[in-house]
């Protein structure tokens, strides 16, 4: 019969002590910032990729494809270990540390940022792809006949009217990107689940611990859908289009009545 | 009825030609879509091209701003070879930016009007003139009210295209491509998709243009060949098989394929 260690447990998950850990609350910036860059970087590669792909150039299709092909066809842990360990030992790259003002920012966290981005790039391609063809060619033709080149009529007419449909499952992706920052650990990148496993290492608490760890990363995707759902709310209502009552509003009915 | 006949061949020197097509040939595949297609437009000269569903209408108009490529012969715009330059002969597409800088010059209508949905109706008209033609806000700001007047649309000015009617949408893009100051305007079957009570308010706007501008129009609307064309081509199976004057055209045809499609179309 397995003893629950309350006092464990509850140290590691109420924030006001578990963030006195300087491990978890760099552990818990890292992964929250290293998201965040992860995915703006992802929706610009994936942006080119897309374009790439879409082009008239058959080199640019075929290198976005090889892109798509084999990141989407590889394992990310795999792609991150080779990044950080792979181009470390063949002095391809060796990620060293980069020190902006106050901060450090280790080689794996750099390696680990890259690997997630480039990885998820290869995805966010077939969300933009799918966005940009959902939108009636006739505007592309509109916009040519007013004699914009291609880069104004993407930018101003037909990216804006994509980004409403890109925008739902983008921030699915960005859910996932949350989670995903998890495989950081294998490289030691000090994100929130390395902090977690490194107190472990410790105390050897894992069920305790790993129930805290995971804990955050719903508290962290929970607020994120919360926000989701205001973004999306807002979007519809921009253009004069009914929606539902948004997420929040359906939470906590009337909380919501100042959200726009 | 009452406006003279032009005689498709003569070139006046004192009339200048907006547009001049020599021998256009397109296919799309192995399709044959247009057949050595001739035609020369003047300036105020509005001049209507009827005939059959997939005759090729659409597609040689299309081609006149380059929405299409062609595969032999010239397009003339303004005296410039509209898309393509010709080296030793052979026609070399324009660069991108060439294309877009001519394109501005040639105003065109869509059937399913293509109105930018992200954007108010003054915002649509205001697009152009701002990002491509460098426009400052003031002066193209009121340019585009005036034109949102002109086309009585006034108080839509905030309205978003999906609060606006097809025939109200229709005249803001008459307004939108207006606001370039084009010298021809393309009308690709303006009415085609408007419910029958507003193809009216449509045509209103296009009559009074046609009064200064100089127009062709892809349309069925013989109504508004009658008013306001002064030259009728009717094309068949990708070759203009017959034109002349409204009154020509619909009370004297020539041809009997023309007799025929009249027949369905004039009820």
């Amino acid at each position: 019969m397995y003893f629950f260690d309350w006092k464990v447990f509850l140290q590691y998950t109420w924030p006001p002590t578990a963030l006195q850990n300087p491990l978890i609350r760099t552990g818990l910036i890292v992964t929250v910032v290293v998201s965040v860059i992860a995915q703006v970087l992802g929706v610009i590669f994936g942006l080119i990729a897309a374009l790439g792909k879409m082009s008239r150039l058959v080199p640019l299709r075929w290198l976005s494809e090889a892109y798509i092909w084999y990141f989407r066809g590889t394992p990310l842990l795999v792609q991150m270990s080779l990044l950080f360990f792979g181009f470390g030992v063949t002095h391809i790259y060796n990620f060293p540390t980069i020190s902006l003002g106050m901060i450090a920012v280790s080689g794996a966290i750099q390696a680990g940022t890259l690997a997630l981005a480039i990885n998820e790039g290869a995805y966010m391609e077939e969300i933009i792809r799918a966005g940009i063809e959902s939108i009636d060619p006739g505007q592309m033709e509109a916009a040519k006949s007013l004699g914009m080149n291609y880069r104004l009529a993407m930018s101003r007419i037909i990216l804006p009217q994509a980004a409403k449909v890109i925008i739902p499952p983008l921030g699915n992706e960005f859910n996932n990107m949350m989670k995903t920052t998890s495989l950081m650990q294998v490289i030691s990148a000090g994100e929130l689940f390395y902090a977690y496993t490194q107190v472990n290492a410790r105390i050897f608490k894992p069920f305790e611990l790993f129930i805290a760890a995971s804990l955050y990363y719903l508290f962290l995707t929970t607020v994120w859908s919360l926000i989701q759902a205001r973004i999306e709310a807002g979007l519809g209502e921009r253009k004069g289009v009914e929606r539902g009552p948004s997420m929040m509003q359906r939470l906590f009915s009337g909380a919501g009545k100042g959200v726009r | 009825m009452t406006i003279p006949g032009q005689p498709p061949t003569a070139n006046p020197a004192a009339l200048s030609s907006v547009v001049k097509a020599e021998a256009v040939n397109k296919y799309f595949g192995s399709l044959h879509v247009l057949k050595d297609i001739n035609l020369e437009v003047q300036k105020n000269e509005t001049v209507v091209i009827i005939g059959p569903s997939g005759s090729g209408k659409s597609t040689f108009l299309r081609c006149i701003n380059h929405l299409e490529k062609i595969n032999s012969g010239h397009i003339y715009v303004n005296g410039h070879l509209n898309g393509y330059s010709e080296r030793n002969g052979k026609l070399i597409e324009d660069s991108e930016n060439n294309i877009a800088r001519q394109r501005a010059e040639i105003g065109m209508v869509f059937q399913r009007f293509n109105l930018f949905p992200h954007m108010t109706a003054l915002e649509n008209i205001l697009e152009a003139p701002l990002r491509v033609r460098q426009t400052p806000l003031a002066q193209a700001k009121a340019e585009g009210e005036r034109l949102l007047a002109r086309v009585g649309l006034a108080s839509k000015r905030d309205s978003y295209p999906n609060q606006l009617s097809g025939g109200q949408q229709q005249r803001v893009a008459i307004a939108r491509a207006l606001a370039m100051r084009p010298s021809l305007m393309l009308f690709d079957e303006p009415t085609s998709a408007l419910d029958p009570e507003m193809i009216g308010e449509v045509l209103d706007v296009m009559k009074e243009l046609a009064q200064e501008m100089t127009m062709i129009v892809v349309s069925h609307e013989i109504g508004f060949a009658k008013a306001a064309a002064r030259r009728v081509i009717f094309i068949d199976e990708g070759q203009i098989l017959e034109r002349g004057t409204p009154d020509q055209i619909f009370n004297s045809p020539q041809h009997e394929r023309t007799r025929a499609f009249l027949s369905k179309v004039l009820i």
